[in-house]
């Protein structure tokens, strides 16, 4: 009984691993079809969709400009996420749970509200659309996610080396800097990377709050509607080759941080 | 300067200006801030606690009240001169053309389909990675499927076009088998934006999932087997119970997850599927003028989408205490 479960699940199991994979997988073979209607079968093939949009200035220009988004976001959201958690984690204070609750707040919103809210937020702050605005909410989007990630690595941070250090003659700041600063590196490389990847990901923040100038994600949108071609499909590769390698590469780097 | 020298010099130095963090705390500007900032311990939690206050009330509940604030204005932005007014009207409009409301509870509605059909789907899932794998292959299969998680949300939904499309890899297999003669037109209707939602909040609906069954101890089924409860008894009785936490918080993710997708209903749905996501973006495409409006409305998703899921939560920690009894 228990053994044809077993192999009753793991098919159940690899059916799923291709119903995750094999829509990625013709999405990426659609991208050497040597014809410009997307659609079975493929006859032929060719790489002239790679080599057009390697010289293409727009996909080139939305590719970079993804990428800066990424990571001046990224560097917003650490700094602050940062300084949140070390306020919020291992003390107990008046307000702390509103604070908290306060915190997580933006990554609990539906993503259509709060594109919404930071558009008209922007507005009030007087914030016109375009990089500024898609960074500044890209930035609040994701610290939620650095908070709780530098909260988990730093409750686990042994009490006695902070309290060695002031013993030693350290000031808070310097025992900050020294010894609990160190001790987050890991958590605030893997939060890093988790907020790259969402913010090059993101399309409905970028999108209602984006200017003249699309993101990658916003230039594959437009292009889907105004009709499809094996052009995106090298665009949309690209992307998700670069995504899936950083994923797999801060999984690693997170587990290896998990072992030390 | 010779080695030799430095090295003299260095020792002639009193030990705490050796080192770089020496030097700085006998630096006159870093010796006067420290003084400042930890002159009593009041203080200190004060410089350590006003950014991220700020910051929480600025950035992330001010976009929400300013959101509140607009949606209960008559006109907005504010022409100069003119005075504002507060209104509940652009609540009211909600309810009087059938072109709203019915967005919206179709929204409601597809999103608990679709939160049903993912757990469906993941839960097996789930199941087979946490009780039939060695710890071992445990993290590599898992990881598996993280992979494809990483992409973003546009390609994903851009791949499960060309999946379901009229010449999309479905109906050609499906042709190529002999089932059909003509392909089955999937796209642009409930059942590609279905597949595409499903697709991409699977992850969120796996891992609650798999970190409650890893957490339920195997003795638990064991002793139900000694006490002669069959499987489907021991899957009703004791797994089912025990992970209705996991059950309750993926779906409580992936529910609000996919009431807030914009981009994949517009790609994979039709007009027959209009969600209400599309419905508030409309507001924000045409001139400001309707800002309030597409406010009031996504206040209206907010509450409602943040009230069903609470009364979920309270219905499965009713379900849960009256396990345990």
């Amino acid at each position: 009984m228990t053994r044809h479960n077993r192999i009753l699940l793991s098919c159940v199991y690899w059916a799923f691993v291709a119903y995750v994979f094999i829509p990625l997988i013709l999405m990426v073979m659609m991208g050497f079809k040597d014809s410009k209607f997307i659609g079975f079968p493929i006859k032929s093939w060719t790489l002239d969709w790679y080599t057009g949009v390697m010289g293409d200035a727009e996909t080139l220009t939305a590719f970079g400009y993804s990428v800066a988004i990424a990571v001046l976001s990224t560097v917003v959201s650490i700094l602050v996420g940062t300084w949140i958690a070390v306020l919020l984690e291992g003390r107990s204070f008046w307000g702390r749970a509103a604070i908290f609750g306060m915190t997580v707040l933006p990554a609990l919103i539906p993503g259509i509200i709060s594109a919404i809210a930071f558009r008209i937020y922007a507005r009030l702050l007087g914030i016109e659309p375009g990089m500024g605005a898609i960074i500044w909410s890209h930035a609040v989007h994701n610290v939620p996610f650095v908070v709780l990630v530098v909260m988990a690595r730093l409750s686990t941070l042994p009490k006695s080396q902070i309290e060695a250090a002031r013993d030693l003659g350290a000031d808070p700041l310097i025992a900050f800097l020294r010894i609990t600063f160190p001790y987050l590196v890991p958590a605030i490389m893997g939060a890093s990377i988790f907020c790259l990847l969402l913010s090059f990901d993101d399309f409905v923040r970028s999108f209602f709050l984006g200017g003249y100038e699309p993101t990658l994600p916003v230039l594959i949108f437009a292009k889907l509607k105004s009709g499809m071609s094996p052009e995106i499909n090298a665009i949309a590769t690209v992307a998700l080759i670069l995504t899936a390698l950083i994923g797999v590469w801060a999984e690693r780097f997170t587990r290896r941080m998990n072992k030390d | 300067m010779t080695y030799e020298a430095t090295a003299r010099k260095d020792s002639a130095a009193p030990a705490s200006e050796r080192t770089f963090w020496g030097r700085l705390s006998g630096w006159g500007p870093y010796m006067a801030l420290a003084t400042f900032v930890t002159a009593s311990p009041r203080r200190q939690f004060l410089l350590l606690a006003i950014f991220p206050v700020l910051w929480v009330l600025t950035q992330h509940v001010g976009p929400m009240l300013q959101m509140l604030r607009v949606s209960l204005t008559d006109a907005y932005p504010v022409a100069p001169g003119v005075e504002q007014h507060l209104t509940i009207e652009h609540y009211l409009k909600f309810f009087q053309d059938q072109l709203f409301w019915q967005p919206f509870f179709r929204t409601l509605s597809f999103a608990t389909v679709f939160t049903f059909c993912t757990l469906l789907l993941t839960y097996p899932v789930a199941y087979f990675l946490a009780r039939h794998v060695s710890p071992k292959n445990r993290m590599l299969l898992l990881l598996l499927l993280l992979i494809p998680f990483w992409v973003g949300e546009i390609v994903r939904t851009f791949a499960i076009m060309i999946l379901l499309g009229n010449t999309g890899a479905v109906n050609l297999v499906l042709k190529w088998l002999g089932l059909i003669d003509r392909p089955i037109p999937f796209m642009y209707t409930s059942f590609s934006m279905g597949v595409g939602i499903v697709y991409l909040t699977a992850l969120y609906m796996l891992l609650p999932l798999y970190s409650a069954l890893e957490k339920l101890p195997k003795s638990y089924n064991e002793a139900a087997a000694d006490l002669g409860a069959g499987a489907w008894t021991r899957f009703r009785r004791v797994t089912l119970p025990l992970t209705l936490e996991g059950i309750s918080s993926g779906c409580t993710l992936v529910f609000l997850i996919s009431t807030g997708f914009y981009a994949t209903p517009v790609l994979l749905g039709g007009p027959s599927t209009t969600v209400f996501a599309e419905t508030i973006g409309g507001f924000f495409h045409v001139a400001g003028d309707q800002w309030p409006t597409g406010a009031a409305f996504a206040i209206i998703m907010f509450v409602a989408a943040l009230l069903l899921t609470a009364s979920f939560q309270k219905i499965m920690t009713l379900l849960r205490k009256g396990d345990t009894r």
